[in-house]
C-alpha cells in the first residue's frame, strides 16, 4: 500500500493541533456526496486534490472489453433470501439485487418507476398501479395475481408466513388483481401510500413461492431484478450474474458478489487489498487510509438513519420527563461528532432529519448543560440512581465507542451513575422487536433508518401507543399521529408533523444523538454514488 | 502432603532454575498489581479524555493522517490533515480510542484475568477433585459413569462451549466494592471491581473434567496402598477415608495441575472477552478487541500492549508450574485445555 | 485381542460417547432461559409460529417422546431448522465443515511437521543455543493468546508488509486440487491459497507447535536417559538411529495422547481464529447463531463438532494401537 503523500506535501500548511497534537500538513478534499452525476465524478476521480489520478491511468487500463466483476463487502450477510421474511438493511441489499417493489426510488430519494410503470390515487382514496410487461428470472410473466399474493403475503399473517415487514405498507384493507393492474386500499387515507410501496413490497411469484418450502425459498430465488443469484453460500458470500432480459435495460456489471465482515478493519483492508470494490461503513479512524490509497477513496453521504438513545416511558427513572430531558442535556453530542465520529455526522434535535417531510426547523437540539442536567435530576427526584445503557456492537458507525462516551458522560453527573452493557445487534434487536414493552430494554442505543424519508414513519412505530417498536405512549402524540395519517393535504399534514416533532423533543423519548453519515469505501477501479437510504445499487456503478 | 523432603525440593529447583526465578518474579509482581491497582493505576481506567485520545506510547511519536468531516450547504466536506501526534507524559503506554490511558487499564486488568482465573480454578478444583477421586476409588459402575461423562464433557472444546452456555445464560456482573477506594485511599478510582460471574461458572463447569481425571488417577493408586486398607478394615467409613488419606497425598499433582489451568483460564477468559463473551469491560482480552480495529489505522498500541500482558502473565503462570512440577512430582505432564 | 477388535471397541465407545453428546445437546433445551421454544423459535416470532414449533418439536409430548423423535431425526440427517435463517440445520453446518476442516489439518501439519524435529533438536542438544531457542519460543508460544497473535500477524504481514491475505478463504484447497488438471495455472492458485491459509493456521498452529516441542523435548530427554538407549549405545548402535527409531517412537506414544486430549483446544482455537480472519468456517457459524440466538444452528454445530472430535480420538487411539502394540491388551 503505497500512499500518496508526495502530492499533499505541496499543500502543506501549518496550524496547530488541539492539545498535545501539531498538525503538520492541511489538505482539503471534498466528497461528492449527491451530486449524482455519475460521469462528471468519474472524470474527477478523487477529487483531483491528492493526485492519485495518474497513477490510477494504469489500474483504468484493465477497462476494456475485461468482464467487470464488482464485490461488496457489508458488515453482516443476510438471514434468508425470502425477501419478505426479513426487517434489516443487510439482508434487504442482498435480496434487493434480486427482487424489485411496484415503485422505486433515485438515488436521491425521489421515487420512480419499479414494476409499475403508471400509478396514481383513485376517488375513493385507493392506489392503482399499472403492472410493467415483464418476467421473473425463471422466464414466467409478473401478473396482477402475482402482485396480489406479494402484498397479501406481507401484510396478512394468514397468506403463507407472518412477515415482519407487515406494517410497512401501511393498514391495507383489500387487494384487487385487474388486467394488467392493480388497486390497493387501505383503512383510512394513507397519505404516503406511495412512499411506503417505494420502499417495501417486493414481488414474488405466487406459484413459485407456493410449490417450494421456506428453506428453498430462503436459498433460492425468482424475482425481476437486475441481477440472479448463482451462487449462496449461507452467512458467507452471495454470486450474482446479471440478469440478461432486464426490463431496465444492460446491466454493466458482469459478476457480482456481496460478502461481510463484521470488523471495519478487515473491510477497510479487503479493500486496500483489491478483493473488493464497495465496502459499507469505513470508522472515521480508516478514512484517511483509504483516502491516501491508490486503490480506493471515500464516497460519503449523510443518510436517513437517526442515532439516539431510547427510554422506556414505564420504567423509573426514566417515567419522568425532567429526568428524560436531563439525560439529553448530559450527552455532549457535539463533542462526539467531533472526537468519536470526526465529523462524520449532523446533531440533531428531534426525531425527523432535516429534509424529510415534517422536519421541524425551529428545533434546536438540547445544549451540553451539565449542571442543568444535574438540576433536572435532582428535580425529578431520582438524584442517586444508578442505570445501565445498553449499545450494540458494530451496527452502526462508532456505536460502542459513541455509547461509552455518553455514558461516561452522564455517569459524570454527580447525582447519576451510568454503566454500558454491550449486545451484539440482533439480540438486542430481538429484544427490542419484541411485542411486549416489558421485554425491552429500559435504556439502549438504536439507530432508525427511515427509508420513506417521512417524518411519520420514525414517530409512529418508535413512539406512539400501537407503535411496533415504542418506549413511549403520550395520547397527544397519538392523536397529532393519527391527524397526520388521515390529512389528505400535503401542507397541512406537514405542519401536524412539525407539531409532532416539537412535543417529541419536549417529551424526550429519546436522547437525540445524530444523523449518521454512510462512509463508504469505493474501489478507484469503479464509479459508484452512494444513496440516502443505506440500499447499494450496484447496477449502477460503471467501470472506471 | 507438604513435607520437608518437598520444600527441600522447590528449593533446590528454585536455586537451580533461572526460569523459576523469572517465573516467580513475574507472579508476584501481577498479584501485586492485580492487588494494589488503585494505587499504582495513574489514571481511572474508565476515564474518558476525548480530546487526548489515541496518543502513541512514550517514545513513538505518530505521523497520522487524519480526515474530518462537516456538512456545508448539505454536500459533506471532507478535510485531510497530516498530524503528527506525540506521547504525553501522563499516559506513558499512551490512550485508547477514547482517551482512557492505557497503562491504567491495563493494571486493572490484572484483576479480572487472576480474580477470574483463581476463582474458576478453584471452582473447576470443586467439582473435578469429589468427582475424580469419588469415581477412582470405588472404581466400578460409579467409575464407568462418571469417566463417560467425562469423556462428553472433553468433547465439547471449552471454549465453544463456554460461548455457548454464556449466549444461553446472558453475561452477568456482579459489582465488588474496592475495599481501598471504599475506605478513602484512592477516592479517584473506579469504586467497585465489575466481576464477570458467568464468565467465572462457566470456565469452572468446562474445565472441571481435567481435575477429575488427575484426582481419579491418584485415587486408582492410593486406594491400593496399605494405609488406606488399613483405614478400611478399621471400619472407617468412604467418605471419611477419600477426605483424610486419599486427598492429602493426592494434592501435589491437583497443585500443579491448578497452577497450569489458572494460565489455561486466564486465557479462555481474555478469548471470551475478545469474542464480546464478559460481563466486564475492563478486561485485556476486551480491549484487544477494541484496539482491533485501530491495527491498520497506525494505532498499534490499543491492541498489542494488553495481549503482552497477557502473554506475560501466562509465561510467569506456566513457569510457576514447571518449577513447581519438577520439584514435586517429575511425573505429571502438564495437561490442560487452554484457548 | 487383536488389532481390529481393540479398533472396534474404541469405535463402540466413541459411539456411546457421541450419543452422550447428542444427549447434552438436547438437554440444552431445558436450559434456555424461559420456555424450550425459545431454544429454536426467535423472540420475535409470532404466536402462531410458536405454537407450529411446539407442536413440531413434541414439546406437548412426554419427555422420551420427544428424545426419541429427536435421536430418530438425527439418524435420518435432520438437524431441525433455523426459523432465524429460514433454513435446514444441516446444510448449514456441512456448508461450513470443510473450511474448518482445512483449517484445523493445515495448522496440525504445520504445528507437526517443524515441532517435532525442533524438540528432537532441543533434546539432543541440551543446553546449547538452539535449546534455549526451542524452549523460549515453545514457553511463548503455549502462553501466547492466539487471537491475539493473529493480530499482530495481520499488523506484520499485511499492514506493514502487503504479503498475504487478512480475511476470508478466496481459494480453497478444492480450487488447488482442480487446477492441477483444469485450466487455471497450478502455481498461481497454489500460491493464492497459501495467501489465504498462511495466517490463520500459524495464528491456529503456534499453540500446538509450541506444545508438542515442549513434550517431544521432555519425552526424548526421558528416553535418552534410558538403560535401552545406553545399552544400544554400547552394542555399537549409531547414534542417529538410536535417536530417532527407538527413543523418538516411545516418545511420540505420550505426545499422540495429549495430542488426542488436545483436540478440543485446536477446535476452541479454530472457532476464534476464524472469528480474527473471518474465515468462513463452523467456529464464526457457531458465534454468530449465538449472537443471532439462533439455537438450532448451534445446536447443530455443537454435534458436528463434539462428533469431528470424538472420531479423530478414535483414529488417534488406533494409531497408537499401530504403535505401541502393547495398549491393545491394556
Amino acid at each position: 500500500m503505497r500512499s500518496d503523500n508526495d502530492d499533499r506535501i505541496n499543500r502543506r500548511t501549518m496550524l496547530t493541533y488541539a492539545g498535545t497534537a501539531a498538525a503538520v500538513g492541511l489538505a482539503g478534499c471534498s466528497g461528492n456526496g449527491g451530486d449524482g452525476s455519475d460521469g462528471s465524478d468519474g472524470s474527477d476521480g478523487d477529487d483531483g486534490t491528492d493526485g492519485s489520478d495518474g497513477s490510477d491511468g494504469s489500474d483504468g487500463d484493465d477497462g476494456g472489453d475485461e468482464a467487470f466483476e464488482l464485490g461488496v463487502t457489508m458488515g453482516q450477510m443476510d438471514s434468508g433470501l425470502d425477501p419478505q421474511d426479513h426487517a434489516e438493511t443487510n439482508t434487504e441489499i442482498i435480496v434487493g439485487q434480486v427482487y424489485e417493489g411496484l415503485l422505486d426510488r433515485d438515488k436521491e430519494g425521489g421515487i420512480i418507476e419499479g414494476l409499475a410503470t403508471d400509478w396514481e390515487r383513485t376517488e375513493d382514496g385507493s392506489v392503482r398501479f399499472v403492472l410493467r410487461d415483464t418476467s421473473f428470472h425463471n422466464g414466467d410473466p409478473v401478473t396482477s395475481e402475482d402482485v396480489r399474493f406479494s402484498i397479501r403475503r406481507i401484510v396478512d399473517d394468514d397468506v403463507g408466513i407472518a412477515s415482519p415487514q407487515k406494517n410497512d405498507l401501511g393498514s391495507v384493507s383489500e387487494v384487487v388483481a385487474g388486467d394488467g393492474e392493480v388497486t390497493v386500499s387501505f383503512e383510512g387515507f394513507n397519505p404516503i401510500a406511495f412512499q411506503l410501496f417505494a420502499t417495501n413490497g417486493e414481488i414474488v411469484q405466487q406459484s413459485w413461492i407456493e410449490e417450494n418450502d421456506g428453506n428453498f425459498i430462503n436459498r433460492n430465488t425468482n424475482g425481476t431484478g437486475p441481477f440472479v443469484v448463482t451462487e449462496y453460500d449461507s452467512g458467507n458470500e452471495v454470486a450474482y450474474e446479471p440478469n440478461d432480459d432486464y426490463w431496465g435495460g444492460d446491466v454493466p456489471v458482469d459478476a457480482l458478489t456481496m460478502s461481510a465482515s463484521s470488523e471495519s478493519s478487515t473491510r477497510v483492508n479487503r479493500l486496500l487489498a483489491e478483493e473488493t470494490d464497495i465496502v459499507t461503513n469505513v470508522p472515521p479512524q480508516e478514512v484517511s487510509r483509504v483516502e491516501s490509497s491508490d486503490v480506493a477513496g471515500i464516497n460519503s453521504v449523510p443518510s436517513a438513519r437517526i442515532i439516539f438513545l431510547q427510554m422506556r416511558y414505564d420504567v423509573e427513572p426514566f417515567s419522568s420527563q425532567q429526568f428524560r430531558q436531563a439525560m439529553n442535556h448530559a450527552v455532549d453530542v457535539e463533542s462526539i461528532i467531533e472526537n468519536v465520529l470526526n465529523g462524520f455526522g449532523n446533531i440533531t434535535g428531534q426525531p425527523t432529519l432535516e429534509g424529510h417531510v415534517g422536519h421541524n426547523p425551529d428545533i434546536e437540539p438540547y445544549p451540553y448543560d451539565p449542571e442543568e442536567a444535574e438540576r433536572l435530576v435532582d428535580e425529578s427526584g431520582h438524584a442517586g440512581v444508578e442505570i445501565t445503557l445498553q449499545t450494540p456492537i458494530g451496527r452502526y458507525l462508532g456505536d460502542v465507542e459513541i455509547a461509552q462516551a455518553a455514558a461516561n458522560q452522564i455517569d459524570s453527573l454527580s447525582n447519576v451513575s451510568c454503566s454500558l452493557e454491550q449486545r451484539e445487534f440482533s439480540s438486542l434487536v430481538q429484544d427490542i422487536t419484541t411485542g411486549n414493552i416489558e421485554d425491552k430494554p429500559h435504556f439502549n442505543l438504536l439507530g432508525w433508518g427511515n427509508g420513506e424519508f417521512d417524518g411519520s414513519q420514525t414517530i409512529t412505530p418508535l413512539m406512539t401507543t400501537e407503535g411496533a417498536l415504542t418506549i413511549l405512549e403520550n395520547e397527544e402524540l397519538d392523536q397529532l399521529m393519527v391527524d397526520a395519517e388521515s390529512t389528505e393535504d400535503p401542507d397541512e399534514r406537514v405542519e401536524i408533523l412539525q407539531e409532532a416533532n416539537q412535543l417529541a423533543h419536549d417529551l424526550a423519548p429519546w436522547v437525540f444523538l445524530h444523523q449518521q453519515f454512510s462512509v463508504y469505501g469505493v474501489s478507484s477501479d469503479i464509479s459508484w454514488e452512494p444513496r440516502a437510504d443505506e440500499f447499494i445499487d450496484p447496477d449502477t456503478a460503471t467501470q472506471q | 502432603m507438604v513435607s520437608a523432603r518437598v520444600i527441600r525440593n522447590l528449593k533446590k529447583e528454585f536455586r537451580n532454575s533461572a526460569l523459576a526465578k523469572i517465573g516467580l518474579l513475574l507472579v508476584v509482581g501481577i498479584l501485586f498489581t492485580a492487588a494494589f491497582a488503585p494505587f499504582i493505576a495513574p489514571h481511572d481506567p474508565t476515564e474518558q479524555q476525548l480530546d487526548q485520545s489515541e496518543l502513541p506510547p512514550l517514545g513513538f511519536s505518530e505521523t497520522t493522517e487524519r480526515t474530518t468531516s462537516q456538512m456545508v450547504e448539505g454536500e459533506i466536506q471532507t478535510v485531510t490533515e497530516t498530524v503528527e501526534i506525540t506521547p504525553d507524559a501522563a499516559h506513558p503506554l499512551g490512550t485508547d480510542s477514547l482517551g482512557r490511558d492505557m497503562l491504567s487499564r491495563i493494571i486493572y486488568g490484572a484483576r479480572t484475568s487472576l480474580v477470574v482465573g483463581v476463582l474458576g480454578t478453584l471452582l473447576a478444583a470443586f467439582v473435578g477433585v469429589p468427582v475424580g477421586l469419588f469415581a477412582g476409588y470405588h472404581r466400578g459402575n460409579v467409575d464407568d459413569v462418571l469417566m463417560r461423562i467425562a469423556d462428553v464433557s472433553l468433547a465439547f472444546p471449552s471454549l465453544v462451549l463456554a460461548v455457548a452456555l454464556i449466549g444461553l445464560w446472558g453475561r452477568a456482573a456482579v459489582n465488588i466494592p474496592d475495599p481501598f477506594v471504599v475506605a478513602g485511599l484512592a477516592p479517584e478510582m473506579p469504586e467497585s471491581f465489575v466481576l464477570p460471574i458467568t464468565v467465572v461458572i462457566v470456565v469452572g463447569l468446562v474445565n472441571w473434567v481435567w481435575f477429575a481425571r488427575v484426582a481419579r488417577g491418584e485415587a486408582l493408586s492410593l486406594r491400593s496402598q496399605e494405609y488406606v486398607k488399613a483405614s478400611r478394615a478399621l471400619g472407617a467409613d468412604d467418605t471419611s477415608i477419600i477426605w483424610n488419606h486419599v486427598l492429602p497425598n493426592a494434592i501435589t499433582p491437583i497443585i500443579v495441575l491448578a497452577t497450569v489451568q489458572v494460565a489455561a483460564i486466564i486465557l479462555l477468559e481474555s478469548s471470551l472477552s475478545f469474542l464480546g463473551f464478559s460481563g466486564t469491560t475492563l478486561s485485556w482480552g476486551f480491549d484487544i478487541a477494541q484496539g482491533r480495529d485501530y491495527i491498520s489505522s497506525g494505532q498499534w498500541w490499543i491492541a498489542s500492549l494488553p495481549g503482552l500482558a497477557i502473554m506475560f502473565s501466562v509465561i510467569g503462570i506456566n513457569l510457576l508450574g514447571d518449577w513447581l512440577r519438577d520439584s514435586l512430582d517429575p511425573g505429571i505432564e502438564g495437561e490442560g485445555g487452554a484457548a | 485381542m487383536s488389532f481390529g477388535r481393540f479398533v472396534l471397541k474404541r469405535s463402540l465407545q466413541g459411539l456411546g460417547v457421541v450419543w452422550g453428546v447428542v444427549t447434552v445437546v438436547f438437554a440444552l433445551r431445558f436450559v434456555t432461559p424461559g420456555s424450550a421454544i425459545n431454544a429454536v423459535a426467535p423472540l420475535d416470532a409470532s404466536q402462531e409460529t410458536r405454537q407450529a414449533i411446539a407442536a413440531e418439536l413434541g414439546l406437548d409430548q412426554p419427555l422420551y417422546v420427544q428424545y426419541g423423535q429427536y435421536i430418530f431425526d438425527l439418524l435420518r440427517g435432520d438437524m431441525g431448522f433455523s426459523y432465524i435463517r429460514g433454513q435446514e440445520v444441516v446444510g448449514l453446518v456441512f456448508a461450513r465443515l470443510p473450511a474448518t476442516v482445512e483449517l484445523a489439518l493445515a495448522a496440525s501439519v504445520v504445528a507437526i511437521a517443524l515441532s517435532i524435529p525442533l524438540g528432537v533438536l532441543s533434546a539432543t542438544r541440551r543446553n546449547q543455543p538452539v535449546d534455549y531457542g526451542a524452549t523460549l519460543f515453545s514457553l511463548g508460544g503455549i502462553s501466547t493468546p492466539n487471537f491475539w497473535l493473529g493480530i499482530m500477524l495481520i499488523l506484520v504481514f499485511a499492514v506493514e508488509f502487503d504479503v498475504f491475505n487478512t480475511s476470508g478463504r478466496g481459494v480453497d484447497v478444492g480450487d488447488v486440487a482442480v487446477s492441477i488438471v483444469g485450466s487455471d495455472p497450478f502455481v498461481g492458485t497454489l500460491l493464492a491459497w497459501l495467501a489465504y491459509i498462511t495466517l490463520p493456521a500459524i495464528a491456529l498452529g503456534t499453540y500446538f507447535m509450541a506444545l508438542i516441542t515442549r513434550l517431544t523435548r521432555s519425552g526424548m530427554l526421558d528416553e535418552l536417559g534410558k538403560g535401552y538407549v545406553q545399552a544400544a549405545r554400547a552394542k555399537g548402535l549409531p547414534n542417529t538411529l538410536v535417536r530417532y527409531k527407538h527413543a523418538l517412537r516411545n516418545t511420540l506414544i505420550p505426545v499422540i495422547t495429549v495430542l488426542g486430549l488436545q483436540l478440543g483446544t485446536l477446535i476452541g482455537g479454530a472457532v476464534i481464529t476464524e472469528a480474527v480472519f473471518s474465515w468462513p468456517g463452523l467456529g464464526t457459524l457457531v458465534i454468530d447463531s449465538i449472537n443471532r440466538r439462533d439455537w438450532p444452528v448451534l445446536q447443530g454445530s455443537l454435534i458436528v463438532i463434539g462428533t469431528s472430535f470424538v472420531l479423530v480420538n478414535v483414529l488417534v487411539d488406533a494409531v497408537y494401537a499401530y504403535l505401541d502394540p502393547q495398549v491393545v491388551n491394556d
